[in-house]
């Protein structure tokens, strides 16, 4: 039991893993050279688009990020897809009505309802809220973004109000993307007293076997066919203890 | 009673005495030498006059009473016209060319007695004899019949009276340039300027009761611009600021028909120069026609000149006074939304005209309002902002000096001109790209609602979004202590 608990279960590629840690510092990027554009009275974003080199050079920095991004998302979707019709992989992020189940059931389970969490196959509905949300914003602040980009060409297709409406939806969908990033994935993959002081994953590609059972046992089970029932209920079996 | 009947009589015994009485001018012929008077005969009346060569006349009367008030008392009339050596000795016809030869030549009889020793020891006459080719004429100043002491024969309460005795009177010099320069002054304008307490040597250094310096200039151009230096000397702030200026940088490059204080503010007439905006601004005016005439037909300037609206904006209000920049350059572009805005982003003013104060925040929270500020936040860093591009701002689309109203028959002008400006920096604009400016109007649901509802969508999205996803990170914070 001890040896299984504490040994790892590969989760992603080194794909996955450079993926993340791209988007990571693209995301970076254009939080740091875009908010200090929408927050320009404050005396920190003087100082980013000073030490950037003035707001035209950041601007363009901000624009070849985006396109960066863009390239990311869109290479990411194709890969995706191509591993699903070739069945390299399942399609795992796919939204499916037992994640509604879960999100209810984990509430109850929140509340004392129920005494274990959902369980969950290898994304949850938390990763796939996050994921859609960075999919879903991402199209969006490709497509503002490039109304914002070549403004006159638009204005060519469009009624001119686009464009000022397109830096609305640009501006306040950077601030979400930005909130949500802040309080939910770092608290998540950070300060979650599950995984506090770092949740490694995304770095080794490994999580350990308990963490596992806890928030993905169904894909355990999956992978060590067996029953669902027989890795949860050691692990409920076990917990009373684990206070100790 | 026996006075009362008296009386009548002493007061018709009155009336003769006055009757009897020699008039004036007799009383002040008593006492002047014999040949004198024998000459007033003809010269005491109004009438007598000399006429020269080219036209030109001058009156032969005498004023006995001047005369008598005069230093030239004692002299007898051939003291100084000696060929006309008393009563029936002759009266000889002399011609002259002119009225200045006449001078000229009568000068030359008070140096008889007048030597250049006694002349010198005045600063003024000291000046006068060392001009070179050009003999003083005496008489161009002193009247020898009606000459009295410069000081009265009484001491001056003021520097200024001692000035004015002689500058009160037209008086002036020829320059080098052949410049006639009128050293006259306006006592009623000095009495009246903001000066009215400054003394003149206050102002003309070297000057006192007992010095009166030779000048060298060769222009009144060169006076004016030597002279103005003075002013500094009180107003060093202003000074200082001028040296900043447009006007400084042209006049320090040779061009001396720069503006100096006095061609602005005036020389002895100084009044304050806000007190009166159409005068102000027409002191500009008097260099800056076309723009002045621009200006008058602009929003601002007909209601300054026809409905002497003291609430717009004159030159200097743009400008600045003193400090004067060059309206070409980058950075005074770029303090354009500043100088609207201190008008336009003024609620009480813009109120009184049924105006949006809104209309400066609207164009600096916008694009390039922002960029615009960002620019400026990093003046120091030039090469940040070396290549910079040039930011649409106000003047673009309302004009510069012929800033116009943005509704009635000028709509359509403000509307071109907006879309050559958005053509200037987005070559290929179309007609409608001026629609992405909404025209300083904010966000409504009748006016940009596209904006309007993005706007009001993620107001409440933000929070709820946030909210709920604390609410999350609480629960399960607060499942994991109870588990524990």
């Amino acid at each position: 039991m001890a040896t299984t608990s504490h040994s790892q279960i590969k989760r992603f590629g080194i794909g996955r893993i450079v993926e993340h840690q791209m988007n990571a510092l693209v995301f970076a990027m254009l939080v740091i050279t875009g908010l200090s554009q929408r927050f320009h009275e404050y005396r920190v974003s003087h100082w980013i688009i000073k030490t950037l080199g003035g707001v035209d050079t950041m601007r363009i920095i901000h624009r070849y990020s985006g396109l960066l991004f863009a390239t990311l998302i869109v290479v990411h979707i194709a890969a995706g897809i191509y591993g699903v019709v070739k069945k390299h992989w399942p399609a795992s992020m796919m939204i499916n009505m037992n994640d509604f189940r879960n999100a209810i059931e984990n509430l109850k389970y929140y509340f004392g309802i129920t005494n274990h969490p959902a369980l969950c196959d290898r994304y949850d509905y938390k990763q796939k809220f996050e994921y859609w949300g960075v999919i879903a914003g991402g199209f969006l602040m490709i497509a503002t973004g490039l109304i914002l980009w070549f403004p006159v060409e638009v204005a060519r297709l469009l009624p001119g109000e686009f464009i000022p409406a397109a830096k609305a939806a640009h501006s306040n969908e950077a601030l979400l993307a930005f909130l949500v990033i802040i309080i939910w994935h770092i608290y998540n993959s950070i300060f979650s007293p599950e995984v506090f002081p770092l949740d490694t994953a995304i770095f080794t590609g490994r999580i350990s076997r308990e963490r596992m059972v806890h928030e993905h046992p169904l894909e355990l089970a999956n992978i060590e066919n067996v029953p669902v029932e027989e890795i949860v209920k050691h692990h409920h079996a076990a917990r009373p203890s684990e206070g100790e | 009673m026996k006075e009362g009947k008296r009386f009548p009589v002493y007061l018709m015994l009155l009336f003769l005495a006055i009757a009897a009485a020699p008039p004036a001018v007799f009383s002040a012929e008593q006492g002047l030498p014999e040949d004198v008077l024998a000459c007033l005969g003809c010269h005491g009346e109004r009438g007598l006059s000399v006429k020269f060569q080219n036209g030109e006349s001058l009156e032969a009367f005498i004023d006995a009473n001047k005369y008598k008030a005069s230093v030239h008392q004692s002299l007898s009339c051939s003291s100084c016209h000696g060929e006309f050596a008393g009563q029936g000795q002759g009266h000889p016809q002399r011609s002259f060319r002119s009225r200045e030869q006449f001078s000229s030549r009568s000068s030359a009889i008070c140096r008889q007695c007048h030597a250049d020793e006694q002349l010198k020891r005045s600063p003024v006459h000291a000046s006068l004899l060392t001009k070179e080719n050009k003999a003083p004429v005496c008489a161009s100043c002193h009247n020898p019949h009606t000459l009295t002491s410069i000081a009265g024969g009484r001491k001056f309460t003021s520097e200024k009276e001692q000035c004015l005795r002689c500058h009160q009177h037209a008086m002036g010099i020829r320059l080098r340039s052949g410049d006639k320069v009128s050293l006259k002054v306006d006592a009623a304008a000095l009495e009246g300027s903001v000066h009215a307490k400054l003394g003149c040597y206050d102002c003309h250094f070297g000057f006192s009761g007992s010095q009166h310096p030779k000048r060298n200039f060769n222009s009144p151009r060169d006076f004016s611009i030597a002279q103005s230096e003075a002013c500094r000397r009180c107003h060093f702030d202003k000074y200082t600021k001028t040296l900043e200026s447009i006007h400084y940088s042209l006049l320090s490059q040779g061009n001396l028909k720069a503006p100096v204080c006095t061609d602005c503010h005036g020389a002895h007439t100084v009044v304050q120069a806000r007190a009166d905006k159409l005068q102000s601004s027409k002191r500009c005016g008097r260099c800056h026609q076309e723009i002045f005439g621009t200006y008058t037909k602009s929003v601002h300037g007909t209601a300054l000149v026809q409905d002497h609206n003291t609430d717009v904006p004159i030159c200097a209000d743009c400008h600045t006074a003193h400090s004067i920049q060059g309206a070409h350059t980058q950075d005074y572009r770029d303090k354009v939304p500043e100088i609207c805005g201190k008008c336009h982003g003024d609620t009480t003013l813009m109120k009184k005209y049924g105006l949006s104060p809104g209309v400066v925040n609207s164009y600096l929270q916008d694009f390039h309002g922002v960029t615009l500020k960002l620019y400026r936040s990093q003046e120091n860093a030039s090469e940040v902002n070396g290549s910079r591009k040039s930011i649409a701002t106000c003047i673009d689309c309302h004009g510069i000096h012929d800033i116009t109203k943005t509704t009635g028959p000028t709509t359509n002008l403000v509307k071109t001109r907006l879309l050559k400006r958005c053509q200037k920096c987005h070559p290929g604009a179309s007609d409608d790209f001026p629609d992405a400016w909404l025209s300083h109007y904010e966000p409504s649901l009748s006016n940009a609602p596209l904006v309007f509802l993005i706007n009001l969508t993620y107001k409440f999205f933000i929070p709820f979004m946030l909210i709920g996803l604390i609410l999350q990170i609480l629960l399960h914070v607060w499942r994991y202590a109870v588990n524990r």
